[in-house]
């Protein structure tokens, strides 16, 4: 299925092509484009792929995880540097945190640092954003804390790798009453099927708003933080929308020059079990009254809901602010698990309209059956790239809009 | 600007055996991922290439094409096409090319397009290809005000049967009299380069606008704008146009600079399309009217636009 799309070339990674949500493009110093994927689950942890002709995707270099009980899920690139977030299945277990590499050769990536964030209440780091070469932003257990509920471990870490060989927490932030000690009294949580836990997921900042971290909770809604004061960043704002709806918020996209904010939930649940999972258009222009004006227009929700695997949103492309990234604040693109890869104008957040869209043939390996598109990145050129989480690997399209 | 993710249609129009079926055959064979509609499968010969488990007024071409008959309305097909393009129940395409009949005009078609904003969201008008036999001028003769209509109506005209004609130039003069500006391809067995055809910006033209001196009603000139003007006051004036003058406005088409950008116009008769934002074009509106003068336009507009 296709509309303005165009596949250019589809890479299965070496039979490893179940992915994550780590997609960043490095523009290498010999001129050559190398787009660093994360993987899903064990036993690779990252794939970079030279993707200098769209059309002949070249896998460059391919490493496994230390052992099967965590995965990697996340990375970001800055420059030559890399940060890869280390999330293990049972409290304990390391590594838990992030890694640092040199890349400077994308060939043979170089350990310079590791990031320590295990202990008996972490799963360590689920998600990071890394964009300045300065800081890393992430979702991460912090040993110190306790949560209430096991389910709400990961929160908010601000850690200052200046000086990459020897990463320095700053700062941190959770949602008041998750964790032992709070005076808040514990969030009221969803009802059990849907109950993902009150955690950070996104954690992004712009250089824009330096001073700003556009967070999403999970079940807690998302955040608007002043960082001003790095080791006490404040919540200037919260908005949620579950419940009613049923949780789990992902990413907050600011489009700054236009006054929105863009979140997009996750679908976590096959056959439609968790529907509506949405992306959803917010009027910042007043950062501590964020209002919801519209949702971007869901897939026929018919055709897709019970057809196998995940349906709704999950990850949007965020605008990063490096080099060899596309950015725009008129079109939003997101992937949609079995409903693919989408693209959307919002040019009118009021009535935001699909523009594009590309399902690809269930892969081979798919556990599901289906399709389950999992992140997506765009490139200067125009070029989408977005990963299956099951066996489908790479996909390269060309946008026509 | 704002992205304009709508599929094109491109209307194929001309008169009986002018060699329409044989350009849209050529078309189809050569670029995939086209939804053809024709008036009869029997038209374009696809019915050996019927592709099991396609649905019911739907079928699929080897290439990726995909073939639709046209039972009922343009409106319900295309936008029957879109729904199921979004259900995944048919392959996707890039664009849609539409057959009309021989005696059809094709100012409705456009018409359509213009003013139905559910097809609206999801296509736009591309062009309008107009196969002229260049063999035998006098066969359009037989439904003169058809085949003009059709000619008028065109963004190209391609010349059909090149290799049988003695001589084109009464073909081509019979084009030019009518549509003066009109891009013209010459064609031998439907052989035009299928992307020239295919990408073809509505709107454009060639050559000198003012048609010839001839004895028939048909007019067409260019008004050209060298300023920004302003998006209201151009409404206004076309809205006066149609309401004036509307039935004798057979087509206006090009591009006008406002405030924010440049503008497409498009119209047929009392319909036009919205004046939707371009990225580029020359500044000009082309009219091919029945009877209504350049000067009469003109003066409307110099009026309009001191007084306002």
């Amino acid at each position: 299925m296709f509309l303005n799309m165009k596949l250019l070339a589809q890479h299965t990674l070496n039979g490893f092509g179940g992915m994550g949500e780590g997609m960043s493009m490095q523009l290498a110093r010999d001129g050559r484009r190398v787009l660093w994927l994360a993987h899903e689950s064990a036993p690779k942890n990252f794939t970079a792929v030279d993707v200098s002709d769209p059309r002949a995707p070249k896998v460059i270099v391919q490493t496994d995880l230390p052992h099967a009980q965590m995965r990697s899920n996340s990375l970001e690139v800055a420059g030559d540097l890399m940060a890869v977030a280390y999330q293990v299945t049972k409290f304990g277990l390391k590594p838990a945190g992030f890694e640092l590499f040199d890349i400077s050769t994308p060939e043979k990536p170089r350990s310079i640092a590791t990031f320590d964030a295990s202990g008996p209440h972490s799963r360590g780091c689920h998600q990071l954003w890394f964009v300045d070469g300065k800081t890393v932003h992430m979702a991460c257990a912090e040993p110190e804390l306790k949560p209430r509920n096991p389910k709400d471990d990961q929160v908010y870490r601000i850690v200052d790798v200046a000086n990459p060989s020897k990463p320095v927490a700053v700062g941190r932030w959770h949602l008041p009453g998750t964790m032992d000690g709070d005076e808040a009294p514990p969030p009221r949580r969803l009802p059990a099927k849907f109950d993902a836990g009150f955690r950070a997921h996104n954690t992004n900042v712009y250089p824009e708003r330096p001073d700003r971290c556009y967070l999403a909770y999970i079940d807690g809604g998302v955040m608007v933080l002043d960082i001003s004061d790095r080791a006490r960043p404040k919540l200037l704002s919260h908005w949620t929308n579950s419940p009613p709806y049923n949780g789990f918020n992902h990413t907050v996209l600011p489009l700054f020059g236009r006054g929105l904010l863009v979140v997009s939930d996750e679908c976590v649940q096959d056959n439609g079990a968790d529907w509506p999972k949405l992306v959803w258009i917010l009027d910042g222009r007043d950062e501590t009254n964020l209002v919801s004006v519209s949702t971007l227009p869901a897939p026929p929700v018919d055709a897709f809901k019970t057809k196998g695997g995940r349906f709704g949103a999950h990850n949007l492309h965020e605008n990063p602010p490096v080099p060899g990234a596309w950015r725009s604040e008129d079109i939003v693109l997101g992937t949609f698990f079995n409903a693919g890869v989408r693209a959307y104008d919002v040019s009118d957040p009021y009535a935001p309209r699909e523009i594009a869209y590309y399902v690809p043939p269930s892969p081979e390996k798919s556990k599901t059956g289906q399709i389950q598109l999992n992140d997506v990145f765009v490139d200067d050129r125009g070029i989408v790239f977005t990963v299956d989480r099951g066996g489908g690997g790479l996909y390269v399209l060309e946008m026509n809009v | 600007m704002t992205p304009d993710g709508r599929t094109p249609v491109v209307v194929v129009t001309g008169f009986l055996g002018s060699g329409k079926t044989t350009l849209l055959n050529r078309l189809v064979a050569a670029v995939p991922h086209s939804l053809v509609v024709v008036n009869e499968f029997g038209e374009v010969p696809v019915d050996h290439l019927l592709v099991e488990g396609s649905t019911e007024r739907t079928v699929a071409l080897p290439n990726g094409c995909l073939c639709c008959h046209l039972r009922g309305d343009l409106e319900e097909t295309l936008i029957g096409a879109a729904m199921r393009r979004r259900r995944g129940d048919i392959a996707g395409f890039d664009r849609v090319i539409v057959e009309t009949s021989g005696l059809a005009d094709p100012g409705p078609i456009a018409q359509t397009l213009y003013a139905d904003p559910a097809l609206a969201r999801d296509f736009k008008l591309g062009p309008i290809v107009t196969v002229v036999d260049a063999a035998d001028p006098g066969s359009r003769k037989l439904s003169s005000e058809i085949a003009r209509a059709q000619i008028v109506a065109a963004d190209l005209v391609v010349l059909s049967k090149v290799d049988r004609a003695a001589d084109t130039s009464s073909a081509e003069a019979e084009v030019r009299e009518l549509n003066a500006g009109v891009n013209c391809l010459r064609a031998q067995f439907g052989d035009v380069d299928p992307e020239t055809l295919l990408q073809f910006t509505p709107g454009k033209h060639e050559g000198p606008i003012s048609s010839p001196v001839h004895n028939s009603a048909i007019r067409s000139f260019a008004l050209r704008f060298d300023q920004p003007t302003r998006r209201e006051l151009l409404q206004r004036f076309l809205s006066t146009l149609v309401d004036l003058r509307g039935a004798d406005l057979l087509r206006v088409k090009g591009f006008v600079p406002v405030e924010d950008g440049l503008v497409a116009v498009q119209g047929v008769r009392h319909v036009f399309d919205r004046l939707r934002p371009v990225a580029s074009g020359e500044p000009a509106l082309v009219f091919i009217t029945n009877g209504v003068e350049k000067r009469e336009v003109q003066a409307l507009w110099v009026a309009m636009k001191g007084l306002s």
